[in-house]
C-alpha cells in the first residue's frame, strides 16, 4: 500500500495499531496510487470469478468469468488498467495498442469492454441490439463503413460494425458477441488498416464458452412472486449512489454468490448480508431446478434511456 | 549538377523540418480578457435594476477583507483567524475578476499582509498557481499519516496571527498547519480556484437534460462511463466545484467565504478550523474575534445593502457571462475547425460534451432556454492514478473529478485541478494513467499527426 523506499512495513503496521514508529523512518503516502476510493466492486467470496479480474499471461488474455482466452495481436502491448465496472454495468476488462515507436505514435488499439445487460441504461438487451443501437449512435458523427452484420469467430456469433472519421481518418471496427447476459465488445480502432486487419484476424485464435455452457442469466428473476422470503438490505448511509449487483441462485433457490459492481463498503456488507437470507422460488428449466444469475438494483435507480424491464432467459 | 545537389539539399532540411516540428502549447491567448462582464440581459439592465445588482455584486467579490474592516483599503469584515486569500477577486483574478488564477500569486503577499507572520509553503510560490490544501489522512504527533483516518478538509495556508487587527490572536495560540512534514510524508494536495464565468447557466441546466445525455452516451466506444455526484440533502445532482460536491451557487458562495477567508456566514455559520481542530475543541477562544455570522442579511439598510455578501457573490457568479470563444486565434479558422472535429470524434466530447440547454430562468433572459458551449458533462469520472488526489467528497472518490468545462480554456494560465501544469499536451497525457475513462481517447489524441495535434491544442486554446 505505502512506498517502503524510507520506512519497512513494520514501521507502517505500528503506526496503523498506534504504536511509536521507528525513529529514522518516514511514511510516505505513495505516489499514483488510488488509496481513497468511492464506490468500488465487492463480492460475497474471493475465489468465484468476476469480470473484472482478467489478466494477461504470456500473449494472451484470460478472463475466467467469461471463460475467455484472447491472443493478443503480436507487437500489441498492453495498456494501463481501466476504470473499475460503472454503476451502469459497465467494464473496461483490458486495453492493448500497436505503437509506431518512431515517432511515438499510436497505429492501433483495441478495447476489450463488457456491458452487463441487466443493467444499462441503454435499451439494449443483447449483443446484436447493442450493436444495431451503436450504428444508430454514431451516425451522422461518423460513416457507417459496414454492419451491423452477423460474423462467426472461433464458432461464436458475433456482431460487427465497421465505421469511420473520414476526416480525422480513424476507423472503428467493434465486434460483440454475448456472453452471461453481457455484451462482451471488441472495439479496434487505429488509421493503420492493415494493423486493424491483422488485428481482427488475430481474433480468430479466440477461445471463449459457448454460451450453453455459462450459467443461465434471467433478467429481473429476484422480483414478485419469485421471492420467498427477503430481508432488505439497511443502508445506514444516504448517497443516492446506483448500487448493480449480480447474483446466482442455486438450485434451491437460495442466493450462492453476490457481486456488487459499485457499491461503498458498508453498502456491501449490508446488501451481501441481506441477501443471505434470501430464499426464492428455484428456476426450473425442463423440470428440474436450476442454477442462474440474475440481477439486482439497490440505491438509487439510474436513469434509463427507455423501457428496461424484465426479459426472458437466456443463455 | 549544382541545381540537382542545390534540390537534395533543400528537399532534405523540408524533411528535417517536417520531422523536427512538434505540435505544442500555443499558450494563454492573448487579446483582451473575452469574460468578466455581465450576461448580455444583465447588461442590458433587464429586468430592471438587475444591472445594479450585478455591480454592486462585483465591488463586493473585488473587496479585500480583514478582520475587522477597519484597515485602510481592507474593507470586508471577517478575515480569518484561518485564511488562503484576503479576497475573492484575489485568486479568481484571471483573464478578469471572476477567473482562476492569475500569474502572480497574490497569496505571497496575503502572507505577510498587516504585519501577518504566516510562512507560505513550499507549494505556494509567486510565479505559481494559487493554490488550496488539504491533507489525504489525518496524522499521529509525528506527522506520520494514519491510513484508517482520511481527511480530506482544507488545510488553510495562513492565519491572522501577528497582523495588527488579529488582537490576542496570536502565534502562542494559533499556527499554521504543519505542511512542511505534510510534504514530506506526500499527505497533502492541491486546489487551484475554479473558473466561475457562465456560474448562472450551468446552475440553470435542467436534471433531465443532464440525464439524458448520460443515457444517450451508455454504449460509447470509448470505455467512457461516469456518474453523478448529488446533493446529500436532497439527492439531486450537484454540480459547483472540482468534484462537483456543491449543489448551487449560493452554497458554493458561503462555503468559500468560510473555507477560503474566514468568513463565517448564514451558510457557514462558524469558524472555519483545521480539520485537526475540529476533532478536539475548535478554533482556540482567542481567535474568535468577531461576532457570528461575520457576514449576514444587513437589516434596515438600504434595498442592494440589505443582502448578504454570500447571496451577492452568488449573483456575481450567476450573471457572469460565458467566456467568449475566438474564431480564428489561435492558429486559424481552418486550424480551429478541424482541431474541433479531432476533439469530437476522438473521444474527448464524450465528456466535454460541448452544449447544453438551460431551462427556463426567472431571472434574466440571458438565463432563459439559452444554448451553452460548457465542454462538460458535469459527471464525475475516473481520471486514474496520475490525477487521483486521494480525497473523497460525496460520492466522488478520491480519483474522481467532474468533467472540468473547458469553457475559457484559452485564456488560463494553469490547468488541471491542481494546477500542475501550464502545458495542455501534459494536461492530456495526465488524463491517461491506470484507472482512468480516458485511456482510450488518449491512444486516438496519440494516432494523430503532430500537425493534426496542433490544430487539437488551436482549438483548445480557442476557447
Amino acid at each position: 500500500m505505502w512506498r517502503l523506499t524510507r520506512h519497512s512495513l513494520s514501521s507502517l503496521f505500528a503506526i496503523c495499531i498506534g504504536l511509536p514508529v521507528d525513529a529514522g523512518t518516514v511514511p510516505v503516502v505513495p505516489h499514483g496510487v488510488i488509496l481513497v476510493k468511492g464506490a468500488t466492486p465487492g463480492t460475497s467470496d474471493s475465489v468465484t470469478p468476476l469480470p473484472e479480474e482478467g489478466k494477461v499471461a504470456g500473449d494472451r488474455y484470460n478472463n475466467a468469468y467469461f471463460n475467455l482466452s484472447y491472443p493478443i495481436p503480436a507487437g500489441w502491448t498492453e495498456e494501463p488498467a481501466g476504470p473499475p465496472p460503472s454503476d451502469g454495468g459497465s467494464y473496461v476488462l483490458t486495453q492493448f495498442a500497436f505503437w509506431d515507436r518512431e515517432p511515438q505514435r499510436v497505429k492501433a488499439h483495441v478495447l476489450v469492454s463488457a456491458q452487463d445487460l441487466f443493467f444499462s441504461a441503454n435499451a439494449a438487451q443483447s449483443a446484436r441490439e447493442l450493436m444495431a443501437s451503436l450504428r444508430r449512435g454514431v451516425v451522422p458523427q461518423y460513416e457507417i463503413e459496414r454492419g451491423p452484420e452477423e460474423v462467426k469467430i472461433a464458432s461464436r456469433t458475433f456482431y460487427r460494425v465497421a465505421y469511420g472519421a473520414p476526416i480525422v481518418g480513424l476507423h472503428w471496427r467493434v465486434l460483440s458477441t454475448d456472453a452471461r447476459c453481457h455484451a462482451l465488445t471488441f472495439t479496434f480502432t487505429g488509421r493503420d488498416k492493415a494493423a486493424l486487419d491483422a488485428a481482427e484476424r488475430a481474433m480468430s485464435g479466440i477461445s471463449l464458452a459457448k454460451e450453453s455452457d455459462a450459467p443461465l442469466c434471467v433478467k429481473g428473476y429476484a422480483h414478485g412472486d419469485n421471492v420467498i422470503e427477503k430481508t432488505e438490505p439497511y443502508l445506514a448511509t444516504r448517497r443516492f449512489n446506483t448500487i448493480p449487483v449480480r447474483v446466482t441462485i442455486d438450485g434451491e433457490g437460495r442466493v450462492k454468490h453476490v457481486h456488487l459492481l459499485s457499491a461503498f463498503p458498508d453498502q456491501s456488507e449490508a446488501i451481501i448480508s441481506a441477501l443471505r437470507a434470501w430464499r426464492l422460488k428455484p428456476y426450473i428449466v425442463d423440470g428440474k431446478p436450476s442454477e442462474i444469475e440474475t440481477g439486482l438494483v439497490f440505491g438509487t435507480p439510474r436513469a434509463v434511456a427507455r423501457g428496461n424491464a424484465a426479459g426472458s432467459a437466456r443463455r | 549538377m549544382k541545381s540537382r545537389t542545390t534540390a537534395v539539399l533543400t528537399l532534405g532540411v523540408l524533411l528535417f523540418a517536417l520531422q523536427a516540428f512538434s505540435q505544442s502549447d500555443p499558450g494563454i491567448r492573448g487579446g483582451p480578457p473575452g469574460a468578466g462582464g455581465p450576461l448580455a440581459s444583465v447588461a442590458a439592465n433587464n429586468p430592471i435594476t438587475i444591472l445594479n445588482f450585478f455591480n454592486d455584486a462585483k465591488t463586493r467579490f473585488e473587496e479585500v477583507d480583514s478582520v475587522n474592516g477597519t484597515i485602510r483599503g481592507e474593507k470586508g469584515k471577517g478575515l480569518g483567524p484561518r485564511f488562503n486569500a484576503m479576497g475573492c477577486a484575489r485568486c479568481h483574478a484571471f483573464p478578469a475578476t471572476g477567473g482562476t488564477s492569475p500569474a502572480v500569486n497574490p497569496q505571497i503577499v496575503d502572507a505577510g499582509a498587516d504585519g501577518a507572520v504566516n510562512l507560505p509553503p513550499s507549494f505556494v510560490t509567486l510565479s505559481g498557481p494559487v493554490r488550496e490544501a488539504r491533507f489525504i489522512f489525518f496524522t499521529d504527533s509525528a506527522g506520520n499519516p494514519i491510513p484508517s483516518q482520511p481527511n480530506g478538509g482544507v488545510e488553510d495556508l495562513f492565519t491572522i496571527a501577528g497582523r495588527s487587527d488579529a488582537g490576542p490572536c496570536t502565534t502562542s495560540v494559533i499556527s499554521q498547519p504543519d505542511f512542511a512534514s505534510a510534504v514530506a510524508h506526500n499527505n497533502v494536495i492541491f486546489r487551484i480556484p475554479t473558473p466561475l464565468f457562465g456560474g448562472g447557466l450551468v446552475e440553470n441546466i435542467e436534471e433531465t437534460d443532464l440525464l439524458s445525455y448520460q443515457a444517450s452516451v451508455a454504449s460509447n466506444s470509448f470505455g467512457i462511463a461516469g456518474t453523478f455526484n448529488h446533493n446529500g440533502n436532497d439527492g439531486t445532482i450537484a454540480r459547483f466545484g472540482w468534484k462537483a460536491q456543491n449543489k448551487s451557487l449560493e452554497l458554493f458562495a458561503g462555503e468559500a467565504y468560510n473555507v477560503e477567508q474566514g468568513v463565517s456566514n448564514e451558510l457557514f455559520t462558524q469558524e472555519h478550523p483545521t480539520p485537526e481542530e475540529e476533532r478536539v475543541l475548535g478554533l482556540p477562544n482567542p481567535c474568535k474575534l468577531n461576532a457570528t455570522p461575520e457576514d449576514h442579511t444587513n437589516f434596515n439598510v438600504g434595498s442592494i445593502d440589505t443582502l448578504s455578501d454570500s447571496v451577492q457573490f452568488a449573483m456575481f457568479m450567476r450573471l457572469l457571462a460565458p467566456p467568449e470563444r475566438s474564431p480564428d486565434t489561435p492558429g486559424g479558422t481552418d486550424s480551429i475547425k478541424k482541431g474541433e472535429e479531432f476533439f469530437n470524434k476522438i473521444g474527448c466530447e464524450v465528456c466535454h460534451h460541448n452544449v447544453f440547454p438551460s431551462f427556463s430562468s426567472s431571472i434574466t433572459p440571458s438565463l432563459d432556454n439559452q444554448k451553452m458551449n460548457l465542454f462538460s458533462d458535469l459527471e464525475i469520472h475516473h481520471m486514474g492514478s496520475k490525477l487521483a488526489d486521494n480525497v473523497s467528497q460525496g460520492t466522488a472518490g478520491g480519483d474522481q473529478f467532474r468533467t472540468a468545462p473547458l469553457w475559457g480554456l484559452g485564456k488560463r494560465i494553469f490547468l488541471l485541478h491542481d494546477g500542475r501544469t501550464p502545458d495542455l499536451l501534459k494536461a492530456i497525457d495526465q488524463h491517461s494513467s491506470t484507472g482512468s475513462e480516458a485511456n482510450t481517447a488518449v491512444l486516438n489524441f496519440n494516432a494523430l499527426a503532430n500537425t493534426e495535434k496542433q490544430d487539437l491544442l488551436n482549438f483548445l486554446r480557442s476557447l
